[in-house]
């Protein structure tokens, strides 16, 4: 348990699945592609022969199997992982997911369980264009009965998918692909798992809080560099979870610097920024010295072209932008 | 396809019939309970009746080991008590009472539920028991159980795109599925003929590879013979499907006066009955009409007793919401 080697946020979500397995046998794989090739993102690679085919199966193009049959599963005692290829596609088992998943234990009078994973491949990278690139975490924390992981760098993405995994209550997990090759310590301890609902603070500072998920995070520790010669100290709050949501992590941290921004990919409008800021003006009031902002992505579908991605969700300039305007206040 | 001839039979026909019987009766009985909660306004949601459809659903029940996983359809209510259910629950559920399956949360037949006896539940959204019964046909095979997820849906159901999903994978799986299509030839006010193009579902079922029965629906023996058989042929491994070609004899919901319907039709579908058709058949055979009046007033009586039972349970306060959204 003292290895210390860095490893990617592809391999750690990989780990995280191949010690599952391990662990307990309910624990299977589903999705397209996921078996024989190892995932079109390389993610699923060696799980195939390990656990041969009745544990990883590759399926058609079948989304409302995929998210359904894994409600089935779970209520049937297994432990479903089912893999969408892009978290877009998680929109095509609507029924299956924002009804099935997440209604039908409460709908039979909380008398069922549903101990299920979806994983969502997100994030706007490589020009696959408005429907392979969003990040709908939002859609579904408008959902009651799914928890919401967003992980940011390796260490949370294998200790949340672990969670996850053991979680009695389906799980959508947003892992964002711009982040696949970052680099991280990751403990190879088997029992090491990340908690839902506690966020964490992924840099820490005075002047300005900027509460940012997934991919997001990593653009948010550049902005605080170049700040940091401005002498604008920002303190970075990763909630690492969306549902369940950790205020109280935030108020800390809104409770030192007096002023909030809150950052995602996903488009602005009605996106999950609204719901923070809105608790924020709700519960923080008092603390607050200057309004809440939000910085996010386009309100656009996004375009194929990969010169214009840049432009469509915040990038580091335009982060730095915000938090000094925030400072002046 | 095969047809099911009456040939096939088994030795005990009295015997398997008089069951068969029993649970129909129980079902119209209970079903007669939620028209008169409808009438007298102790009922405000909508019932979807299952006259007319009782014999099949009896029939496919009576075939299902009491571990076996349902998934019942929105229409009627024979299912829930022919596989075990306690009609206590089903109506506490109409009445809104904690007593009901979802401890007060239910208000008709659309959530009930028991995993004990299998029973997973049924979805507001037609369709979703495709998917939902691959993946319990999955758990089951994968654990090295014997059970068997049997879904029934009706024919406006069979359109959606989730019968080629799930049908697909059931069978490049070998899932122990059974996939009971109640054939009504109505989706609410459409003729199948005229929304699907065709009165027949079972040729799909056939395309994807599923054992296929065509059965006549009013025959509750010939239902469950055929029940038999797909459900040992899922046991083995083989997708089973079964097309039941039933009549609704009432409208979609009580209060549908199906202005869309001919009354001939309507007549036609009446003189199908199968609790009658069931009873003419035990009669032939020399039961003694006595004794189906028996089974029938039993059957009344059991209801009308676990209606009381029912109202006796208090309903739920507020908090009630709050609860069981997470395990």
């Amino acid at each position: 348990m003292t290895e210390t080697k860095p490893i990617t946020y592809a391999w750690a979500i990989n780990h995280a699945i191949d010690e599952e397995m391990e662990r307990d046998p309910a624990v299977f794989l589903m999705g397209q592609d996921v078996g024989r090739m190892g995932g079109v993102f390389g993610l699923t690679r060696g799980l195939f022969d390990k656990y041969g085919a009745e544990r990883v199966r590759d399926v058609s193009i079948v989304e409302h199997l995929v998210v359904g049959g894994a409600v089935g599963a779970a209520m049937g005692g297994l432990r479903p992982i089912a893999e969408v290829q892009f978290a877009d596609f998680l929109l095509l088992a609507g029924d299956e997911s924002f009804h099935k998943m997440a209604k039908w234990r409460y709908m039979h009078g909380g008398r069922l369980s549903v101990p299920m994973v979806v994983r969502a491949p997100c994030g706007i990278q490589g020009g696959v264009g408005a429907e392979h690139s969003q990040s709908p975490e939002g859609h579904y924390w408008h959902t009651p009965g799914v928890k919401i992981a967003v992980p940011s760098n390796p260490a949370d993405a294998k200790g949340l998918l672990k969670s996850a995994i053991r979680d009695d209550n389906p799980v959508i997990y947003f892992e964002n692909r711009r982040l696949y090759r970052n680099k991280g310590v990751v403990s190879p301890d088997p029992d090491l798992l990340v908690p839902f609902g506690r966020g964490t603070v992924a840099r820490p500072g005075s002047d300005v809080t900027v509460v940012a998920w997934s991919a997001m995070v990593p653009a948010a520790l550049e902005a605080a560099e170049v700040l940091e010669r401005e002498e604008i100290s920002v303190e970075i709050i990763d909630p690492r979870t969306l549902v369940p949501f950790d205020m109280e992590t935030v108020a800390a941290s809104v409770r030192k610097t007096s002023r909030l921004l809150v950052l995602h990919e996903a488009s602005l409008t009605a996106g999950p920024g609204a719901e923070i800021a809105a608790r924020a003006a709700d519960e923080l009031f008092e603390l607050l010295d200057a309004p809440v902002k939000r910085l996010a992505g386009a309100d656009i579908p996004i375009p194929q072209n990969m010169a214009l991605e840049p432009f469509c969700f915040p990038q580091t300039d335009e982060i730095v932008s915000a938090v000094r305007d925030l400072a002046k206040w | 396809m095969t047809a099911v001839s009456p040939d096939t039979r088994g030795t005990d026909e009295r015997g398997t019939l008089l069951r068969l019987y029993r649970e129909i009766a129980r079902g119209r009985a209970l079903e007669d309970v939620v028209h008169r909660l409808v009438q007298e306004r102790s009922f405000r949601g909508f019932f979807h009746p299952g006259r007319g459809q009782e014999g099949l659903q009896a029939g496919v029940c009576a075939a299902l080991d009491s571990d076996d996983y349902l998934l019942y359809a929105h229409r009627g209510l024979t299912y829930l008590t022919a596989k075990g259910m306690d009609p206590v629950e089903v109506l506490g559920d109409f009445h809104g009472r904690v007593v009901g399956s979802t401890r007060g949360l239910g208000a008709g037949t659309v959530h009930c539920v028991d995993p004990e006896r299998g029973v997973m539940g049924q979805g507001g959204t037609l369709g979703s028991s495709f998917t939902l019964s691959a993946g319990l046909a999955l758990a089951s095979k994968a654990l090295g159980e014997s059970k068997v997820a049997c879904a029934f849906f009706g024919d406006g159901a069979s359109a959606r795109g989730t019968f080629l999903e799930a049908g697909v994978t059931a069978k490049a799986w070998g899932l122990p599925v059974v996939w009971v299509c109640e054939n009504n030839g109505w989706a609410v006010s459409a003729r199948v003929q005229d929304v699907q193009g065709t009165n027949d579902i079972a040729p799909r079922a056939e395309a994807l590879g599923f054992h296929t029965q065509v059965v006549d629906g009013q025959d509750a023996l010939a239902v469950h013979e055929a029940a038999l058989e797909a459900v040992a042929q899922a046991r083995s491994g083989v997708p089973a499907f079964i097309e039941a070609k039933t009549e609704r004899i009432d409208g979609h919901y009580t209060g549908d006066m199906q202005p869309y319907r001919d009354r001939d039709e309507v007549a036609v579908a009446k003189a199908r009955d199968p609790l009658d058709l069931a009873g003419g058949r035990l009669v032939a055979l020399g039961e003694d009409p006595a004794a189906l009046a028996q089974i029938r007033a039993e059957a009344e009586a059991e209801m009308a007793a676990a209606d009381a039972a029912a109202r006796q349970s208090p309903f739920p306060d507020g908090s009630r919401i709050h609860e069981g959204l997470w395990a």
